[in-house]
C-alpha cells in the first residue's frame, strides 16, 4: 500500500524537474524556441530578431556620439538622417541622437529591440510585454509562435524568412513605428497595419477598407488630425488602432473575443462577458449599446455557422483515414524532422489543431483543400464579420461551402474508385516515392 | 550562426556619393578609407552639391512653353535636348512599340509634367494587379501613400528627397528613363538605390535573401515541371492549369522579394507552390490508378 503511494510520489517528483530541464536543453540550440536545437538562422534574421541574431558590423573603427554619427550618415545614407530630423527625437528640446538607440563604439552597434525603446517609453513598453497574459494570438509572443511552428522548422531557413519578417513585430518596435520617424501619428493609421494583416488568412485590410467605417476612412481619413490619441471624440470613424489599441494601450489581445478567429470559444463563460463589456463600451463612442451588442451576436451566429462546415469537412476527413484511403499515407509523406515520434507511429494530423498550421505541404491534396478552406475561406469570413462587411461574410460563407461540397465530392470519388479496385481485384497502388522525390523535397531534406 | 562579412569600404561610399550628387564635377576624388577623411570629403562634397543644386531651379526656370504637345513634338525637342533620356526610353520597355509615350505619364503639357510622372498613380494605371498591390502592402508603399500629400514631388529622385522610395525612384532613378532596377543594370545599381537610406550590409543580407528565396521556388518550379512531364496524361488539362498556377505563384515571389512585401514571399508566394505541387502530385496519381484500372477492366 505504501508503494502505491510512494513510487508515483517518486516517478512525479522525477519527472516534473526532468521536464523543464528537457524544455530548457531544447531552447539551448542555434536557433530558438523549443525546436532551436534543429535549426540555424539565415544571416538575414539578425534584422528581424536582433536581441537573438544581430551581429555588429565590423566596418568602421571609433567611437561616435550626437551630431558625429548626424554629419557622416547625411553622406552615407541621407534618407534616414531626413526621416530623423523631422522626428521628435530630433526636435525634442532634449535630442535623442542615433548613439542613444545604437550605442557609440561602432564595432559594437545594436539594433533598437523593445527593450531598448522602452528605457525611455516605459509604459507603452510594459503594456506590450504584459500583452503575454492573453496567451497567443497576440503580437508580444509572435516570433516565439513562429519559431515554434513545424514547418518554420522544417523548411529551408531561407524561405521562412517571409514569416519572420512580420512576426518580428515581437522582437522590434519599428513594424508599427517605422524608422527613422517613429511617428505615433503614422501607427495610428490602418496602413501601419497592412503590410502583415493583408492576404488570405487574415485580410483584414480588404476586410476593414469595405466596412462602412473603412470607406469612410478612405474618404476623409487624410483630412484628419492623426497627432490625436485614441479616445472618443477625436476620430470620425475608428481604425484598427482606435479599436484594437484604444486610449494607445499596447496590448492588441487584451479584448480578443474569438482569438483572431483562430480557437472555437463560448461566448457565455463570464470571462467572455467581460471581454464583450469592454466592446460594448468601446462601440458606445459612437453607437447605443444596444446596437453593439446586437452585432456581437452577430458574429458569434456568424462563427457558429463556420464552426458547423468546419467540422462537417473535418469528419469527413477523419472518416477518409479510417478507411486509409488517404494517399500519400502517413508513411509515404516527408516527415518533420523533429517528428520522431511520426517515424515510430506515421499518421495523417486531420484538423487545424493536431496539425498545427502547418498541413499545407506534405499531405494529400484533399487535406490541402481543408487547409484552405479552414485558413482562407473561414478566417477570410470571421475577419468580414468582425470588421462590419456583411457582403465578405456571404462571401466567404460561399466559398466554404463550395470547399465542403467539393470535399464531400473528392470523399466520394477515392470511395467509389477503391470499391472499383477492390470489385476488379486490384491492390490499391501505394503512392511510393511520390511524395518523397523532387528537386525542392530533395533540397528541403538536406537544408532544413 | 552566420559571421556577416565586412561592409562595403567607407571610403568607396563616399566617393560613390561624391559622383552621384555632383556627376563630374568631383568624379576624380580619390579617398581612402578613414572616419576624419570620410567626415571631410562628405561635409565638402555635400556643401558643393548644394550649392551646385541651388543653382538647377533657376537653370529650369526658362520659359517652358506650356502646350499641350503631341507625342512627335515632345520626341523631337526632347531629342535635341536630352538625347540620353530619350535613348533610355528608346531602350527600354517603355519604347513606341509599346505604345508608352511621353504623354502617358507625363500629360500633354508641362505643367507639373514631372511631379505627376514621379507619383505611383502613374505607374499603377497600368500596373495593376499582383504588380501593385505587392507594392502598396508594403512598408515602403504604406508610407508613400500616407505621406503623399506632405512629400514635396518638386524633388529630383535622388538619395535623400523621399522619405519612402515610390515606384519611379526605383526604377526610374536620378531620372534615368529606362528601368533602373532591370536584372541587366546589375546589383550594383540596385544596392546603390537602397543605400540612399539602408547601409550596405543590410542591403546584401536581403539581396542575398531574396536570391536564396527564389531559387527556392525556382526548385519548386523545377519539382513541378518534372512531374507534369513524368504525367502519362492530362485529363481535362488540370496539369497545364496547375502549370500556370506554378509560374504566377513563383511571379509573386519575386514580386514579393522586389518590394519587399512579406505577403507575397508567403501566401501568394512559396505555401501556394507548395499547394501546386501536392494537386500535381495528386492528379498523377488518380490519373495512374483509374489507368490501372481500365486497363484491367480491358482485359
Amino acid at each position: 500500500m505504501r508503494n502505491r503511494i510512494i513510487i508515483p510520489l517518486i516517478l512525479t517528483l522525477l519527472a516534473v524537474p526532468a521536464g523543464f530541464a528537457y524544455v530548457h536543453w531544447s531552447k539551448g540550440g542555434t536557433g530558438t524556441g523549443l525546436y532551436s536545437r534543429y535549426w540555424s538562422p539565415d544571416p538575414v534574421q539578425g534584422y528581424w530578431d536582433p536581441d537573438n541574431f544581430y551581429q555588429s558590423p565590423d566596418s568602421v573603427q571609433g567611437i561616435f556620439t550626437g551630431e558625429l554619427c548626424v554629419q557622416c550618415h547625411e553622406g552615407i545614407t541621407p534618407g534616414i538622417v531626413t526621416d530623423w530630423r523631422g522626428s521628435r527625437h530630433a526636435q525634442n528640446e532634449e535630442t535623442v541622437y542615433c548613439n542613444d538607440c545604437h550605442g557609440n563604439d561602432h564595432q559594437q552597434l545594436r539594433l533598437p529591440t523593445p527593450d531598448v525603446c522602452g528605457n525611455c517609453h516605459a509604459k507603452q513598453h510594459d503594456e506590450f510585454r504584459d500583452e503575454a497574459r492573453y496567451g497567443f494570438p497576440s503580437h508580444v509572443l509572435a516570433m516565439e509562435r513562429a519559431v515554434d511552428a513545424k514547418h518554420f522548422v522544417d523548411k529551408p531557413k531561407a524561405e521562412v524568412q517571409s514569416c519572420v519578417q512580420c512576426h518580428s513585430v515581437a522582437t522590434k518596435c519599428d513594424s508599427c513605428h517605422s524608422r527613422h520617424r517613429f511617428d505615433a501619428a503614422e501607427a495610428r493609421r490602418p496602413e501601419a497595419c497592412i503590410t502583415c494583416h493583408s492576404g488570405p488568412p487574415h485580410p483584414d485590410d480588404e476586410t476593414y477598407f469595405a466596412s462602412a467605417h473603412g470607406k469612410l476612412y478612405l474618404a476623409e481619413g487624410d483630412s484628419w488630425d492623426w497627432s490625436k490619441v485614441l479616445t472618443k471624440g477625436n476620430y470620425k470613424a475608428p481604425t484598427c488602432a482606435y479599436c484594437h489599441m484604444d486610449n494607445g494601450r499596447h496590448q492588441v489581445a487584451e479584448k480578443s473575443l474569438w482569438k483572431f478567429g483562430l480557437r472555437e470559444i463560448n461566448p457565455h463563460t463570464s470571462k467572455n462577458q467581460v471581454l464583450r463589456r469592454k466592446w460594448v463600451k468601446l462601440c458606445s463612442d459612437c453607437h447605443e449599446e444596444e446596437k453593439a451588442r446586437q452585432w456581437l451576436t452577430e458574429l458569434d451566429q456568424e462563427r457558429k455557422q463556420a464552426w458547423q462546415k468546419l467540422y462537417a469537412a473535418e469528419a469527413i476527413l477523419k472518416d477518409l483515414r479510417s478507411e486509409k484511403l488517404l494517399q500519400p499515407a502517413a508513411g509515404e509523406r516527408p516527415p518533420y524532422p523533429m517528428d520522431w515520434l511520426d517515424t515510430l507511429w506515421p499518421r495523417e494530423r486531420i484538423g487545424f489543431f493536431e496539425g498545427q498550421a502547418s498541413v499545407f505541404y506534405n499531405v494529400s491534396a484533399i487535406e490541402r483543400d481543408y487547409f484552405e478552406m479552414w485558413y482562407f475561406d473561414n478566417l477570410g469570413a470571421y475577419k468580414s464579420a468582425a470588421h462590419g462587411n456583411p457582403a465578405g461574410v456571404a462571401a466567404g460563407h460561399r466559398k466554404m461551402r463550395a470547399s465542403l461540397d467539393r470535399i464531400e465530392t473528392q470523399a466520394n470519388e477515392l470511395r467509389e474508385l477503391s470499391q472499383a479496385e477492390k470489385e476488379a481485384e486490384i491492390t490499391t497502388k501505394p503512392s511510393g516515392d511520390l511524395w518523397m522525390k523532387g528537386a525542392y523535397t530533395d533540397y528541403n531534406r538536406e537544408h532544413n | 550562426m552566420h559571421k556577416a562579412v565586412s561592409d562595403v569600404g567607407c571610403g568607396e561610399l563616399a566617393n560613390r556619393i561624391v559622383r552621384d550628387r555632383c556627376g563630374s564635377y568631383l568624379g576624380n576624388c580619390s579617398i581612402r578609407c578613414s572616419t576624419s577623411c570620410i567626415h571631410a570629403v562628405v561635409t565638402t562634397s555635400y556643401i558643393l552639391c548644394m550649392l551646385f543644386l541651388a543653382t538647377l531651379p533657376a537653370l529650369a526656370d526658362e520659359s517652358l512653353p506650356p502646350g499641350p504637345f503631341t507625342e512627335t513634338e515632345c520626341i523631337t525637342c526632347h531629342t535635341e535636348r536630352d538625347p540620353s533620356l530619350i535613348r533610355q526610353w528608346r531602350e527600354g520597355s517603355h519604347s513606341a512599340a509599346s505604345g508608352v509615350g511621353c504623354g502617358s505619364c507625363h500629360g500633354d503639357s508641362h505643367k507639373e509634367s514631372a511631379i505627376k510622372a514621379r507619383k505611383d498613380q502613374s505607374c499603377t494605371g497600368c500596373h495593376e494587379g499582383s504588380a501593385s498591390h505587392s507594392y502598396s502592402t508594403s512598408k515602403h508603399g504604406i508610407i508613400t501613400r500616407i505621406e503623399e500629400a506632405r512629400q514635396d514631388w518638386r524633388q529630383p529622385l535622388q538619395r535623400g528627397n523621399y522619405r519612402t522610395p515610390g515606384c519611379s525612384y526605383c526604377h526610374l532613378h536620378n531620372g534615368d528613363h529606362g528601368n533602373t532596377m532591370a536584372p541587366d543594370r546589375g546589383p550594383e545599381t540596385r544596392q546603390w538605390i537602397c543605400a540612399g537610406c539602408h547601409s550596405p550590409r543590410y542591403i546584401r543580407e536581403q539581396f542575398a535573401n531574396g536570391k536564396r528565396q527564389l531559387e527556392i521556388a525556382d526548385l519548386k518550379l523545377k519539382e513541378g515541371e518534372s512531374l507534369i512531364a513524368s504525367a502519362v496524361d492530362d485529363q481535362a488539362g488540370a496539369l497545364s492549369k496547375l502549370r500556370k498556377s506554378l509560374n504566377h505563384h513563383r511571379h509573386n515571389v519575386l514580386l514579393g522579394i522586389g518590394h519587399q512585401s512579406p505577403d507575397y514571399q508567403w501566401w501568394h508566394g512559396q505555401p501556394a507552390l507548395d499547394g501546386d505541387l501536392i494537386r500535381i502530385r495528386d492528379r498523377i496519381l488518380q490519373s495512374s490508378r483509374r489507368k490501372s484500372l481500365a486497363d484491367n477492366l480491358e482485359e
